[in-house]
């Protein structure tokens, strides 16, 4: 779709927003075609969209919507573009809608615990509003100080502490959503904003969640509160070898302890990486070879027995407990600070500038051990094509409070300036093979960033199989002349059959 | 790309690739610009991601130079940068958004691309020596020291006191107050000779050639006095004479720059000043960014507030207020004054919240929009040092 901007486009838009909310700037462009996720540099600009609007309501944003479908104009939403899965990049230029002036909180209501917001909105700043009345809203990604409401609708978001409170799909109760068309509907369970539980109808929350913006923007919301936790206790066990370490985890999380809100296992990678590279790691002796860190949220006395609990468990199984000290301060590191390392090494172990990326999956706990393996072995080969990537190990964490599954996480160190065409190739192809061993053990292939961007993409009508024919023609019904950010999830393979 | 663009790309290249490949944002809901406008195009990541496309060629300094107005200077975005927060500890190392967004500054004057208010403040201090601080009254430089009207203080001297622009011509009860309190300590000091403004806001605003001539007339100035030390009362001049004179000149600056706010929590904790009268106030502190956030200064106006009786203080920790500003800084306030009063009304807010009926401040630049938003809310601004003499018993 080649788009024309002519100035009749701007001046509706300028109209519908006020002139300073309607951007055509290079620079404008170019900050809203950036996200973390790797990408060479030198091809930044193909991403660029043509302008970019800043509305201040669902209306604003059903306006634009609706004037960008009656010119068959591309329509990118964008929040906080903190994604992992591209899905707040342009592929086909347009107009990016970015809505984080639509930041309001509208109500809190302490009786029925929740919130209406704007989905312009961080969750930590509104968290600092809600501390006042003793709540929380605990969703609690990486991204936490940065990330907002809308993108963590548009990705279905993962949350670190989702085993006690849930995820993005459960802490959301209902939103406004503005459709490809510009018609606003609200969906949740059922109609209703504050209803947390429904069986009147389809499902559609679910549909208008993790569509990385194919199917429309979510400009408000009502989310479910808790009472703010008084307490937390994340202790840190070391381990000789990785597969105790793999048993303690599941003993943990399959324990049932009510206040337990997350593990995290850490392979041999991993702490061999730490060890040599992350600046904040408290050094353990050699023979430490895997770590298990598990996270307790709740009342004080609730989260001391159910800490003592784990404590035994984790003995019992050769765990050592590396004390509250270490404890406390290595979760503050990797939780409160998102800790991330400035560099690297190459093969050579030459020390370099790298930043840290990182692909997960969806994976039983029963095939964690050999996914490992076989996504390391994915790691070596890159090495061994190029310097630009540094294999910086795995983390597993629950996603659950039964056990069942985890997101697991390899974490790639990229030396972006370097990223050429062959490497980025290269790149491609092992986010294509990472994906292909995820399914090839009945995982998923993410259980957090979303699986949209180039290679793992090719592999999603694979894994949904029919429900992929499925997400076509829901797609084509909701989205008739495709300018919801077209090009992603392969979905112009449904307007292709259409004609 | 003219080739002193080239130079800047290549110079802060590997700084700006730290902050884009990692592309946290974690800057972005502390930043005070960013918090009342929600324009990405403003945010500490996209001042760093402008350095990247400039060295691939994508943008040149007249494209984004009007985007670096939108900042204070106020430093939260440094502190809470991940890359600072991890390292920063071990390696003392620190994202240095402020500094590029100066450099930014000073690379588009070099080129020849102006902000028309800041050109024109610029121009007015070039030729007046001070700030026009007055709302389009002339400053005079004869009327430099009028603030010290009836005070009788001696000119030059070992150890001097310097006044920022804004507290020698407008917010006068300031040094007035610092003055009164100095004597009542027995702590002596002077006033300088022929001073002019200190040249920091010429360099925040770009004009660097300006800020290092009145950089040096202020350093010739005290050596010809034989000034060995400068008292300062403003956190911006603080950062001026420790951050930009030491860079302007190297080994041979060796005067000693004392913070009067760490000074007079000096002289009460040896009881040399005993605040004693009581001042019936319910206040919170702000803490001006180029204390707390630029200087790690932040006890000692909190020890000075605790010290005066009959204050109830309501204290909002330092943490926090990485994400408070008034606004006043970084020259904002002279190209979009709408943004800076909605970045003190941001802050009153907050003070609003705490059922306070003062805000205590200890910047003079920070305290005219802040009165300005206080008023819609009832709340006094009151500085810091005024405080501390009311309750000294010393006449304004």
């Amino acid at each position: 779709m080649t788009v024309l901007l002519g100035d009749p486009v701007l001046e509706e838009l300028r109209q519908i927003l006020g002139t300073d909310h309607v951007l055509t700037g290079k620079a404008d462009r170019l900050n809203r075609a950036r996200v973390p996720a790797p990408f060479p540099v030198h091809r930044w600009a193909e991403r660029m969209p043509d302008l970019v609007v800043l509305p201040a309501s669902t209306e604003e944003v059903a306006e634009v919507l609706r004037l960008a479908n009656s010119l068959r104009i591309p329509v990118v939403p964008r929040d906080g573009g903190t994604g992992l899965t591209d899905g707040a990049v342009p592929l086909r230029g347009g107009i990016v809608v970015d809505v984080k002036r639509i930041n309001q909180i509208k109500e809190i209501d302490l009786d029925n615990r929740t919130c209406t917001a704007g989905t312009g909105i961080n969750a930590l700043k509104l968290n600092e509003v809600l501390a006042r009345h003793g709540l929380i809203y605990p969703d609690d990604p990486a991204s936490y100080p940065c990330s907002l409401v809308g993108g963590r609708i548009g990705t279905s978001g993962w949350s670190l502490i989702g085993s006690r409170y849930g995820h993005t799909r459960d802490l959301v109760l209902s939103f406004d959503h503005v459709l490809p068309t510009g018609r606003v509907i609200h969906v949740g369970d059922g109609i209703g904003r504050k209803i947390t539980k429904s069986s009147s109808g389809y499902q559609l929350k679910h549909l208008f969640m993790g569509h990385q913006g194919t199917l429309g923007i979510a400009t408000e919301a009502t989310l479910k509160l808790f009472p703010k936790p008084e307490a937390e206790f994340s202790p840190f066990w070391a381990f000789e070898d990785y597969d105790t370490a793999y048993r303690a985890v599941g003993a943990l999380a399959r324990a049932g302890v009510a206040t337990f809100a997350g593990a995290v296992l850490f392979d041999e990678w991993k702490v061999d990486y730490l060890r040599r590279d992350d600046e904040a790691y408290i050094p353990q002796p050699s023979s430490v070879k895997a770590l298990v860190c598990a996270a307790l949220y709740g009342y004080e006395d609730e989260v001391r027995a159910g800490g003592r609990r784990l404590l035994r468990i984790a003995r019992s199984l050769g765990a050592r407990y590396l004390g509250d000290e270490i404890s406390e301060g290595d979760w503050a590191a990797r939780h409160d600070r998102y800790a991330t390392p400035l560099h690297g090494r190459t093969r050579s172990g030459q020390v370099v500038p790298m930043s840290w990326h990182c692909e997960d999956a969806s994976i039983n706990y029963t095939n964690l051990p050999a996914v490992r393996l076989a996504w390391h072995e994915i790691a070596d080969r890159l090495r061994r094509e190029s310097d630009v990537f540094d294999d910086w190990g795995m983390f597993a964490y629950t996603n659950g409070a039964t056990g069942a599954d985890y997101l697991t996480e390899i974490d790639i160190g990229i030396w972006e300036q370097r990223l050429d065409d062959a490497a980025w190739a290269a790149w491609v192809r092992a986010k294509r093979d990472l994906a292909a061993v995820a399914l090839a053990h009945g995982g998923s292939i993410s259980a957090c960033h979303g699986s949209c961007r180039e290679g793992e993409v090719d592999l999603v009508p694979a894994e949904l199989g029919g429900g992929y024919d499925v997400m076509l023609d829901i797609k084509r019904a909701i989205d008739p002349n495709n300018i919801m950010n077209p090009g992603k999830y392969l979905l112009d393979q449904a307007y292709a059959e259409k004609s | 790309m003219p080739d002193p663009e080239k130079r800047f790309a290549e110079e802060w290249r590997n700084a700006a690739y730290n902050c884009f490949s990692s592309g946290h944002k974690f800057c972005r809901e502390v930043c005070p610009v960013m918090q009342v406008t929600r324009n990405e195009s403003w945010s500490p990541t996209a001042f760093h991601a402008n350095v990247v496309a400039m060295e691939k060629g994508e943008l040149e300094v007249a494209d984004v130079a009007a985007d670096y107005v939108n900042c204070t200077g106020c430093g939260a975005c440094e502190l809470r940068c991940p890359n600072s927060l991890f390292t920063g500890d071990f390696y003392r190392f620190r994202t240095r958004t402020v500094d590029l967004v100066k450099a930014v500054r000073g690379l588009a004057v070099s080129q020849g691309v102006h902000q028309p208010g800041w050109q024109r403040w610029n121009l007015l201090t070039d030729e007046r020596r001070h700030e026009p601080v007055l709302n389009g009254t002339p400053i005079e430089q004869e009327r430099v020291r009028d603030w010290a009207d009836g005070l009788d203080l001696p000119i030059g001297g070992e150890t001097i006191l310097f006044v920022d622009c804004e507290a020698a011509f407008y917010r006068t009860s300031v040094p007035r107050a610092v003055a009164r309190i100095l004597n009542l300590a027995g702590y002596k000091f002077g006033l300088m000779n022929e001073q002019w403004c200190c040249g920091g806001p010429a360099a925040e605003m770009g004009y660097e050639e300006q800020a290092r001539r009145f950089a040096q007339h202020n350093l010739d100035d005290w050596r010809a006095a034989g000034v060995r030390r400068v008292l300062v009362l403003d956190p911006h001049d603080y950062i001026t004479f420790t951050e930009d004179y030491p860079k302007y000149f190297g080994d041979a600056y060796d005067i000693e720059i004392v913070l009067v706010v760490e000074l007079l929590a000096e002289l009460i904790r040896e009881g040399r000043l005993t605040p004693h009268v009581p001042v019936e106030r319910t206040v919170t502190y702000h803490d001006p960014c180029r204390l707390s956030k630029r200087k790690g200064v932040w006890r000692e106006p909190r020890e000075i507030l605790r010290a005066i009786p009959g204050v109830t203080f309501h204290d909002v920790d330092r943490v926090t207020q990485w994400s408070y500003c008034s606004g006043g800084g970084g020259g904002l306030p002279v190209e979009k004054p709408e943004l800076t009063a909605k970045i003190s009304e941001h802050r009153v807010g907050k003070a609003a919240e705490l059922g306070v009926d003062t805000l205590v401040s200890a910047c003079p630049w920070s305290e005219r929009p802040l009165s300005e938003a206080g008023k819609a809310r009832s709340i006094d601004v009151v500085d810091l040092h005024e405080l501390l003499a009311e309750s000294l018993g010393v006449a304004p």
